[in-house]
């Protein structure tokens, strides 16, 4: 039995509308989702968004589709880069579970694959790719295990976006043969949310074969969520566990020690 | 002579509003979904719309809808499905998506994981009752509303009877 996993709903200031998309997402039987805050840097000092804590959004999170356990919610920061200089990773970034990066030119792109510290990058689904796929970068981004991502509402929107969608994946198709792809929905309404079933069912047209379709909605979205929490410990080894309450800072630095030191020793 | 094979594609029509549910007829996803293999597909989508393409089963209380189509197409169709985005019925427009549940080669399993489904979400809507007084009383609505339906007209389609069955039983566990 997979796990299905929606990795981008866009963040609205409508509570409710959030809580019924989470609540569809839940009844499709996605068992894990990200709320997606988008920072744009093309307007003059754009702050980088806190995330909200879930707690604030659920009293309690509703229970996924054949499933028992509830819902789990990650925050999720996607940076539109046009110039290298907006791309800083800084403690703000930290308190998300997961970054993607969206490209826009070609030496970007290259970039991003190669050495930005993120999770995801995204492909143009809107416009037209101004760019070539290289070979070279997608390899390097699939050694080091980043994954490209593919959003499919704009392809529900509109049948013109259909095309651009369409025809942006089938390009990355031909270089990564599937290979670190994931499939999400991007979803500003409760409506375009769409199943896990029918979205693995969709991956066909957009040139995965079968398993890789099924993959780029389930496990391939695991490995991007461990990516993330690697992302946040030391070396991907060391690995500190939040607090629940707010503790005092003198508890904290008297705690942090130990609890490497246990680590350590377990491996 | 072999039987032509078929799939049939075992959706759920999710609105916004429950109400806009009793809208629902045959020929109006028919059309819906035809007009959407056509958008994605072309001339192709619509010549294999045409043959052994047919809707069996539309329930306006749960929403669920059976599609039948051949097996060597059904993928072609179900890709089409998720462009969906609403169905026109008596001149009203209604926001809507189709969810496949289930892809089954015959009726019969796609009947059996209907109740099994119904009885799931019985169970999920279960949880929301607050108090034990409350959940018998959802019990009761249950069970009455399927013995309404068997009195008023005894042979009602036999899924739907499975379908209350199934409440039912989820119920009384």
């Amino acid at each position: 039995m997979s796990v299905f996993m929606d990795l981008n709903i866009s963040y609205t200031t409508d509570r409710k509308r959030l809580q019924a998309m989470i609540e569809t997402a839940a009844h499709l039987g996605y068992s894990t989702v990200a709320i997606n805050y988008t920072v744009e840097f093309q307007q003059k000092k754009q702050e980088i968004p806190r995330p909200k804590s879930v707690t604030e959004l659920f009293e309690k999170l509703p229970i996924v589709q054949g499933k028992s356990s509830p819902i789990k919610v990650v925050n999720r920061l996607t940076v539109v880069t046009a110039d290298a200089a907006h791309f800083r990773p800084t403690a703000e970034y930290k308190s998300f579970d997961l970054v993607a990066v969206y490209p826009k030119t070609e030496k970007l792109f290259h970039t991003a694959c190669m050495t930005f510290d993120v999770d995801i990058i995204c492909i143009a689904t809107t416009e037209k790719q101004p760019f070539h796929f290289k070979r070279s970068p997608v390899n390097g981004a699939i050694e080091r295990g980043v994954f490209f991502e593919i959003c499919y509402t704009p392809a529900i929107r509109d049948s013109t976006m259909r095309k651009y969608t369409i025809a942006n994946a089938l390009c990355l198709m031909e270089i990564c043969k599937g290979k670190n792809v994931i499939l999400s929905s991007a979803a500003e309404k409760v409506l375009e949310l769409r199943g896990p079933y029918d979205i693995a069912n969709l991956g066909l047209v957009f040139g995965l074969s079968e398993g890789d379709a099924k993959a780029a909605v389930s496990t391939n979205c695991r490995s991007v969520l461990l990516h993330g929490e690697t992302r946040t410990t030391a070396f991907g080894i060391i690995h500190t566990v939040k607090k629940v309450q707010p503790t005092t800072k003198q508890t904290d630095e008297a705690e942090a020690p130990a609890s490497k030191k246990t680590k350590t020793e377990n491996i | 002579m072999v039987r032509f094979k078929s799939r049939y594609l075992l959706c759920e029509l999710c609105v916004s509003e429950r109400n806009s549910l009793q809208l629902l007829e045959e020929r109006v996803i028919y059309h819906a979904v035809r007009a959407a293999v056509n958008r994605a597909h072309g001339d192709y989508g619509s010549a294999v719309c045409n043959i052994g393409f047919s809707v069996k089963y539309v329930n306006a209380h749960t929403g669920v809808v059976l599609l039948r189509c051949r097996k060597g197409h059904y993928r072609l169709i179900w890709s089409a499905l998720p462009f969906i985005t609403g169905i026109e019925s008596r001149g009203q427009r209604v926001q809507c998506f189709l969810n496949c549940l289930h892809v089954g080669g015959t009726i019969r399993t796609c009947q059996k994981f209907l109740v099994r489904y119904s009885t799931r979400q019985l169970h999920r809507m279960l949880l929301h009752c607050t108090s034990e007084a409350e959940r018998r009383e959802v019990r009761k609505a249950v069970m009455s509303f399927s013995l309404k339906k068997r009195r008023e007209d005894g042979e009602e389609e036999e899924e739907e009877e499975e379908e209350d069955d199934g409440c039912g039983a989820g119920v009384d566990t």
